[in-house]
């Protein structure tokens, strides 16, 4: 094979790599979306959520039969959501507990609205999560193994005048495609049903949603559980293609707020678009980068973004009061 | 209907905006308040709507005391405030925006109607029913906040400074509008606004109101000529 | 000063002496080590304080400066056979380079950008040196001399060595605290835009103390290193780091002393100890614990250990805060005669011509020319959304004109940042004013006088004339906390005055205060101006100002409507329609 054909291969399967994991990625800022987004809370253990959907995917796939049940191919994917609830419920405790004294009207007089108090509270609880997990569940790498991870399809798109090869790994296409259903179930009810609108009027305008009868409470700690649940899934599905521990939740955490911020704040849809983006450049940052300096690369995107273009890419620019 | 008794209310718990307010809203109702900036109007319509709480004081609204209730709960009562600078939610359509409105038990049932009538009176927003309510002009958005008040199925219509903002002609036909809506439905109307004559022209009753307190109130014709009312606004 | 400032730690000294006595017994190894760690994560509390405690701009990214002093040290002895004494002196230089560096750019974001950036640059570290094939380094160990590469056997020479630098920091923040910088930090924390209009140059402020932050820290990183012989990048760039710093100062009380030595005294034993104890079958326990002190901190104590204890410690002797003043009817102050008109001094100080600005499509201010005599009180007045506030920000420095000039005394002061406006004469109150609560009014007062004063002393001689001038004398002690808003206010005019104006620019003084206490207010701003001070004054509350100014000027839609006499203005047909609408003056 020619140079020439060796740099194409390397491209579209860098492309085709990017796009299966930055739809997943998607996914991730999507559930940050709804917290970040709709409520403008920090959340700083949004990354530990994942990881707990990790460990309830686990347990579910493994403890409660449902492997057993649905076979090891597509019981991953029912174990992701069957943990779901379990997420929804823990998100809206969380919410109720801790997550509404430090936002919404109560947080008038505070420093900063806030927002300071929202960080250190999310990051105890971060520290809570983590390291609580570590203890119920050891340091050790687990992953949900399917066989599908190892298994790829392989297509030759151009036939025979241009042998090159590229590679479909199946459980990423499968988690891909999980996560545009998701993504779309998701954007009709934040569109098309009542709910999804009185949360976005609530994003919009807090006070005036307040005016049409609409508990801006009881919407945000909605929010908050939908949030969670997305990206716990999110992590769910990551686990049928990576091993896991306790502590996976701090580097993606800079992934989903640099998925959310590229994408603009306030725009479910841009987060999506912001992950994917990510993702691709994830990838082909391989091209120029060593493997470890990815997250770093990473990190200077956000840097970037946040002081180039704070608004993002489909950001609202109004600044909500 | 809407009686506001002697209340005190303000925003931190060290400075009460408003000192012994007492007002009342008849069924089918035109009241007015004027007062310069600064007096506690807003604050007013937000001590009714309970965004602020009252320190002393109490609000009944058809014979119930409401001072403690939920503020998210009023608007199903039949109280509804298109509050002061319009405040759509501009990444949502100007339908979506009505919808909104029609949040409470009430709107719900009566939704169809109230959309009918809503168009007939502001033709406009029909036409524009799917464009992001962001993107209208002043006079629009206003219009789009009254529809949505509107849609509620309201008692009690509460606005606050419908003109503010707009240019006069546009003022003018908002404020028609509203006039003609009030002749239609009957509908009970508690309007705060900075262009006295025209509030008080209509109004059954108008109170003045200064550094939060009511320091004049009469019939709406006959304060429309009370040089007092100018020394409220000008000091002297 | 220094003896001022020693005195005021005589009871940290009192401590620090009883705390070697103490350590001098501990024999095991790994206690001496606690004793050590304590010390040293105080250190690093008491460097995050100088940053964040006192200026509020929480930094949730210490960890990089000491990660960086670690690195610095380990990797030094390692590859150049540095010696640790002089390493930790050139990872402070260090330390402070990083601090600038990544202070410059980050300033600029606000709220949560800023928050979540400070956040990003330790991660970013940790990867960095992850990559450069650093999972783990150790300390090389030197047989020959090794007091000379801070190697001891006995544990409580560390201790010592840490105590030593704990005591110059204490000694250190004490100072700032005391001094100018400190004061220009907190001034930052209560509102930085007063700040800058009190002539605080907050960026070159900001910078410093990131800088100097960061050295500590970074110093603090690198005895850490020394002590603990073995560092990895999770270990000094990682999160808990980071939280570390904000946990111990926290829970003692921010923007203390001693916050940071209360949290660290009490945290890291039980974190340490738990560790010891139960961190073969409970890993991670500490996290748990730092984790549930942080949201019970937050829940039910976010001021900080420290304050809450002195507080009740106050109430049980009685020496509460001032009472939250309720309306009290205050005695009846005999209303002012209305204003007689007054010749008015020919010296023009303030000369406005043709201002303007344009927000994109919106001509918030249009061409506004006007002149202001020595002396005079002129009340800018007009319909909500006037462009009353745009107009006071264009002359004071915070917004750039889109066309037009400003002359104070003759010189063209158009486009110049708010802080050398103040060095020019030109002091400004603003509405919404966050007083430090813990401080006395006097202190708070203080912050105003440092543009033109030399020394401490001569700073704190013109803060009480400004109280003087504004007759909160009889208060001057009492923390700001439990004033009433008519006593904020007149504080927040002695702080503009502490700035020895000639030209004051007041934003609503009277907003929020009954009938009496403006009547006060206005007695004061009346006896200003007798003294030789021209007032500028926005206000809604007419039936003051037309006992309080000279002239009026009005503005409506950002144009000047007119301007002349109180009594000719609020009769003028224009005015009266920009205020009461068209059809009120057709029935006139």
């Amino acid at each position: 094979m020619s140079d020439f054909q060796i740099l194409i291969e390397s491209i579209l399967q860098l492309l085709i790599t990017g796009v299966l994991v930055g739809a997943l990625y998607g996914m991730m800022c999507v559930g940050l979306a709804m917290i970040f987004g709709i409520m403008r809370v920090i959340n700083f253990a949004q990354g530990d959520f994942m990881m707990l959907g990790m460990y309830a995917t686990y347990f579910a796939f493994g403890a409660f039969g449902i492997q057993a049940f649905f076979g090891a191919e597509l019981g991953a994917y029912v174990a992701v959501i069957a943990a779901a609830p379990a997420m929804l419920l823990f998100g809206w405790i969380i919410h109720r507990l801790m997550i509404r004294r430090v936002t919404g009207t109560r947080t008038a007089g505070m420093e900063a609205d806030g927002h300071y108090a929202q960080l250190i509270l999310t990051l105890g609880i971060a520290l809570i999560l983590q390291n609580g997990a570590m203890i119920l569940f050891g340091a050790d790498l687990i992953s949900i193994r399917t066989p599908l991870s190892s298994e790829a399809w392989a297509i030759e798109p151009f036939g025979e005048s241009m042998p090159v090869l590229l590679f479909f790994n199946k459980s990423r296409v499968l988690t891909a495609l999980f996560s545009a259903a998701a993504i779309i179930a998701l954007w009709m009810l934040i569109q098309r049903t009542f709910l999804g609108k009185s949360l976005r009027a609530a994003a919009d305008n807090a006070e005036a949603a307040t005016y049409m009868g609409i508990n801006v409470d009881k919407a945000h700690r909605i929010a908050f559980a939908i949030g969670t649940a997305v990206t716990a899934m999110a992590g769910g599905l990551l686990a049928t293609n990576y091993p896991f521990s306790p502590f996976v939740g701090l580097e993606y955490v800079i992934i989903m707020y640099a998925g959310v911020v590229l994408g603009g704040i306030g725009s479910i849809i841009g987060a999506f678009w912001g992950g994917m983006l990510i993702g691709l450049i994830q990838q082909f940052s391989t091209l120029a980068l060593p493997t470890q300096l990815q997250n770093a690369t990473i990190f200077v995107c956000f840097l970037l973004v946040v002081m180039l273009r704070p608004q993002g890419l489909f950001g609202r620019n109004v600044e909500r009061t | 209907m809407l009686e506001i008794e002697d209340i005190t209310a303000g925003y931190s718990s060290s400075i009460a905006v408003l000192h012994g307010i007492s007002i009342r809203i008849g069924q089918g109702q035109f009241i007015s308040v004027v007062g310069p900036n600064g007096a506690g109007k807003t604050t007013l319509f937000k001590a009714i709507s309970g965004t602020i709480p009252l320190r002393g004081g109490r609000i009944r609204y058809e014979g119930q005391d409401i001072s403690n209730l939920e503020p998210s709960r009023r608007p199903h009562l039949g109280i509804a405030h298109v509050p002061e600078g319009r405040q759509v939610f501009p990444s949502m359509t100007v339908l979506e925006n009505l919808e909104m409105g029609a949040a409470t038990e009430k709107g719900r049932q009566e939704w169809k109607q109230n959309l009918e009538r809503i168009y007939t009176w502001f033709p406009v927003l029909k036409e524009r029913a799917g464009q992001h309510a962001g993107t209208l002009s002043g006079g629009q958005q206003q219009m789009l906040a009254i529809g949505r008040g509107l849609a509620s199925s309201p008692k009690v219509l509460m606005l606050d400074e419908p003109s503010m903002g707009l240019a006069p002609s546009i003022a003018d036909l908002v404020f028609e509008k509203m006039i003609e809506i009030r002749r239609d439905i009957g509908l009970s109307i508690l309007l705060v606004e900075q262009r006295v004559a025209e509030a008080l022209q209509f109004a059954d009753r108008g109170y003045v109101l200064e550094t939060g307190r009511i320091v004049l109130e009469g019939d709406g014709e006959r304060l429309k000529a009370d040089d007092r009312v100018r020394q409220a606004y000008l000091g002297m | 000063m220094n003896m001022a400032v020693l005195k005021s730690i005589r009871v940290f000294f009192a401590l620090a002496l009883a705390y070697m006595v103490l350590a001098s017994f501990v024999t095991n190894s790994y206690y001496q080590l606690i004793m050590t760690l304590v010390l040293i994560w105080a250190i690093f509390g008491l460097s995050w304080n100088i940053f964040s405690g006192y200026t509020g701009l929480v930094s949730f990214g210490h960890a990089s400066f000491f990660g960086i002093g670690a690195f610095a040290t380990v990797l030094a002895q390692i590859f150049w056979g540095l010696s640790p004494w002089l390493m930790f002196f050139i990872s402070g230089g260090i330390g402070a380079l990083a601090g600038v560096l990544i202070g410059f750019p980050t300033f600029k974001l606000r709220g949560h950008y800023f928050a979540l950036s400070m956040l990003a640059y330790p991660l970013a570290l940790m990867y960095v040196f992850q990559w450069l094939g650093f999972p783990e380094v150790s300390i090389p160990r030197v047989t020959d001399n090794p007091a000379a590469y801070m190697q001891f056997s006995d544990g409580r020479i560390y201790t010592l060595i840490a105590m030593v630098f704990l005591c110059a920091v204490v000694v250190l923040s004490r100072a700032i605290e005391a001094s100018r910088f400190g004061m220009a930090l907190i001034a930052i924390k209560q509102n930085e835009a007063a700040a800058e209009a009190a002539g605080i140059d907050t960026l070159r402020w900001k910078l410093k103390a990131i800088a100097l932050s960061g050295g500590i820290a970074a110093m603090a990183g690198s005895l850490y290193a020394v002590v603990i012989l073995v560092i990895t990048p999770q270990s000094v760039f990682g999160m808990l780091v980071s939280a570390q710093a904000l946990t111990v100062t926290m829970f003692g009380g921010a923007g203390t002393l001693w916050g940071p030595i209360i949290g660290s005294a009490f945290l890291i034993p039980i974190a340490e100890i738990l560790h010891a104890e139960l961190g073969n079958f409970l890993p991670g326990i500490q996290g748990v614990v730092y984790g549930i002190a942080i949201v019970v901190l937050i829940t039910a104590a976010p001021e900080g250990m420290f304050w809450k204890v002195r507080d009740w410690l106050r109430s049980g002797r009685g020496e509460t805060l001032a009472a939250s003043a309720e309306e009290t009817p205050t005695a009846t102050v005999t209303p002012l005669p209305a204003r007689e008109t007054r010749d008015l001094n020919p010296e023009i100080v303030l000369d406005v011509r043709n201002m303007s600005k344009n927000f994109g499509g919106l001509k918030a201010v249009q061409d506004v020319s006007f002149k202001v005599n020595k002396g005079m009180i002129l009340g800018i007045i007009g319909p909500n959304g006037a462009g009353k506030t745009t107009l006071f920000n264009l002359l004071n420095g915070f917004q750039l004109p889109s066309e037009g000039e400003v002359y104070v005394d003759g010189v063209n002061m158009a486009r110049r940042k708010p802080h050398e406006l103040c060095h020019a004469g030109v002091g400004r109150t603003f509405q919404i004013m966050r007083p430090f609560t813990r401080m006395s009014v006097r202190d708070n007062v203080k912050v105003g006088s440092y543009v033109t004063a030399k020394d401490e002393a001569e700073a704190e001689a013109i803060a009480d004339n400004a109280l003087r001038q504004v007759g909160l004398s009889h208060i001057a002690h009492q923390l700001a906390g439990g004033l009433s808003t008519k006593d904020l206010r007149l504080m927040e005019l002695a702080r503009a005055l502490a700035g020895r104006p000639h030209i004051l620019l007041l934003d609503e003084t009277l907003a929020g205060l009954g009938k009496e206490e403006a009547v006060e207010v206005v007695a004061v701003i009346r006896r200003l101006s007798a003294s030789g001070v021209t007032v500028v004054i926005i206000e809604h509350t007419m039936h003051a100002m037309v006992q309080l100014v000279d002239r009026f000027l009005v503005l409506d839609h950002g144009q000047v409507v007119t301007e002349g006499l109180p009594q000719d203005v609020t009769r003028d047909a224009r005015v009266i329609e920009a205020y009461l609408g068209k059809k009120w003056v057709a029935n006139a």
